[in-house]
């Protein structure tokens, strides 16, 4: 990692640190250095994301090493939180360009390694960067999924017909649709409606819902409420969370416009915003 | 193993057939025995409300009827009691979708693997009450302190005892507020069980924890400190055979009545 000193400091480079243990194996080994000692240290930290306790530590670290954080540069967001419920100052580095550089070091060994991350956590970036990296593809996913077979499937409900009713669905009652299904009214619980299609309520869903009930695992549920005590797509199926066990609390006048469908083997649920 | 079989059934709607099926079943498994819940009220269920399962239900007996799915898979787990389960009614369909044999030989089946089957029976005397008692040998008649309830329940008595399966049956009082029997407002205990001249399995005292247990589908014999629960838990011991005391209602409800018992007391003395 680089270091270098300036006027009444140094900076220590650790934004290629991998862990938190890492920093501080770094940064002891160098306060221990004498001339590092009653000196400011200015902390590059690059992407490094450190929560408050993290750098709790290692400002307790470098204040028992008879040294202060002077500045800290950072681009991780949950640093600069963590820093700003800390007080300490968060700066640029471009100014300082005067300072010479230093060779990283590399290895800790095994054993200290372990020992730090008992105390620190194992908290490793790398493996930070991968889930986060995951969640980014799984976002994507969700935008983009399409290869020939699944647009063909999603373009099958648009072909059939639609059966339209403009009532409410009340317990006991059982549709079933040979196409889609758009109900103007509320499913009531008790009540199931089955689709080939796609099925969609101008209302509070709160009964069971089939939807692709032939198999078609593109087609989707959408409601004004999603409150469906099941949702089914295809053979896929979801259930009401037991806390929203209330029936009493079903009717309301906030509606959250929702759409269901199958995901990765499972039904999820999003919100329909206006984009 | 062989289990015992038990409809409960009343008559009239409205009695607490079904709150009594869900807390009977409930105690007798927190008591550790293996229990089935059977609702035979289809196309008008709520057993699986009351107990907080209406999510979990995929398979209905109907489905098991037709074939759709083997008995097992239908049997929904309760949340907290891994000894009891809910055998569901089919919503969208109408009694005429079971037969009383097809119901005989589910009960028979459930009797292999568990220690205890509740058929809670739907109102009326018309072939859902004549389902619901088909596999049973035993039966629990609920009535309240009221005379169209008693009347539909001595209906139902003697339906029970023409029935040559049904080895016997026994009533239980719900909804008693000992404070209108004290005044005279309501029959007591002893006219109702002098009209039916049948033996008691319990008495349930009126207890508004009862709706706020439906709501939240949770029944009430898990609530120790409620009253009902625990006059539940007690039906479920003498089930079990054991020989338990009815509790004195007049003296728990009333703390006033203590209060004003106390208070005539020391008037008295002062006479």
């Amino acid at each position: 990692m680089d270091k270098g000193y300036v006027e009444n400091g140094f900076i220590v480079d650790l934004s290629n640190a991998r862990k938190t243990s890492e920093i501080i194996y770094e940064l002891s080994r160098i306060l221990d250095i004498p001339e590092a000692q009653n000196k400011q240290v200015c902390l590059k930290l690059g992407n490094v994301a450190l929560t408050q306790t993290e750098l709790t530590s290692i400002k307790a670290l470098v204040e028992s090493m008879n040294s202060e954080i002077e500045f800290i540069s950072t681009n991780a967001p949950e640093t600069i939180d963590s820093a700003k419920s800390l007080n300490i100052e968060i700066s640029e580095l471009e100014n300082i360009v005067e300072a010479p550089d230093f060779e990283m070091t590399t290895s800790i060994s095994p054993e200290v390694e372990n020992a730090l991350d008992k105390i620190f956590g194992d908290n490793d970036f790398e493996k930070e960067k991968e889930a986060e990296k995951e969640v980014l593809e799984i976002a994507e996913e969700m935008v983009t999924e399409e290869d020939e077979a699944t647009l063909e499937l999603k373009k099958e409900s648009e072909k059939l017909p639609t059966l339209y009713l403009k009532k409410t669905i009340r317990s006991g009652q059982s549709i079933t649709s040979d196409g889609n299904l758009v109900i103007v009214g509320d499913v009531n619980p008790g009540s199931e409606i089955i689709a080939k299609g796609d099925i969609t309520v101008w209302g509070i869903l709160g009964g069971i819902a089939h939807a692709g009930n032939e198999g078609n695992t593109q087609a989707r549920i959408r409601a004004l409420k999603m409150n469906a005590i099941q949702l089914r797509i295809a053979d896929i199926f979801a259930r009401r969370p037991d806390g929203a066990n209330t029936p009493f609390v079903q009717k309301t006048n906030e509606f959250t416009p929702e759409e269901a469908r199958i995901f990765r083997k499972n039904i999820i649920i999003n919100k329909l915003t206006e984009n | 193993m062989s289990g015992r079989v038990i409809v409960i059934t009343s008559g009239k709607g409205g009695v607490g057939k079904t709150t009594a099926s869900a807390n009977i079943g409930t105690a007798l498994a927190k008591l550790g025995n293996k229990v089935v819940m059977i609702d035979t009220d289809l196309g008008l269920r709520n057993l699986d409300l009351l107990l907080g399962l209406e999510n979990r239900i995929v398979y209905t007996i109907v489905d098991v009827v037709e074939e759709r799915c083997k008995l097992k898979q239908a049997l929904v787990k309760d949340k907290k009691n891994p000894n009891l389960c809910l055998l569901a009614a089919a919503q969208t369909r109408d009694k005429s979708a079971v037969t009383e044999e097809q119901l005989k030989e589910i009960c028979e089946k459930l009797k292999e693997d568990y220690d205890y089957i509740l058929v809670d029976c739907p109102a009326g005397i018309e072939q859902g009450f004549q389902n619901a008692v088909a596999g049973a040998t035993e039966a629990i008649v609920v009535t309240t302190p009221e005379m169209s309830a008693v009347r539909d329940a001595d209906r139902i008595i003697g339906l029970l005892e023409a029935k040559e399966e049904i080895e016997s049956y026994r009533l239980l009082l719900n909804r008693v507020r000992p404070n209108l029997i004290k005044s005279k407002d309501m029959m007591s205990v002893e006219d109702v069980v002098e009209i039916l001249s049948a033996d008691l399995i319990g008495i349930i005292p009126e207890d508004t924890g009862i709706i706020t247990s439906t709501n939240k589908g949770e029944p009430i014999v898990n609530d120790e400190k409620s009253l009902a629960g625990r006059a539940y838990t007690n039906v479920a011991k003498r089930i079990l055979g054991e020989e338990v005391e009815f509790i004195n209602l007049e003296e728990e409800t009333s703390v006033v009545a203590k209060v004003k018992k106390f208070f005539k007391g020391l008037m008295v003395k002062e006479k």
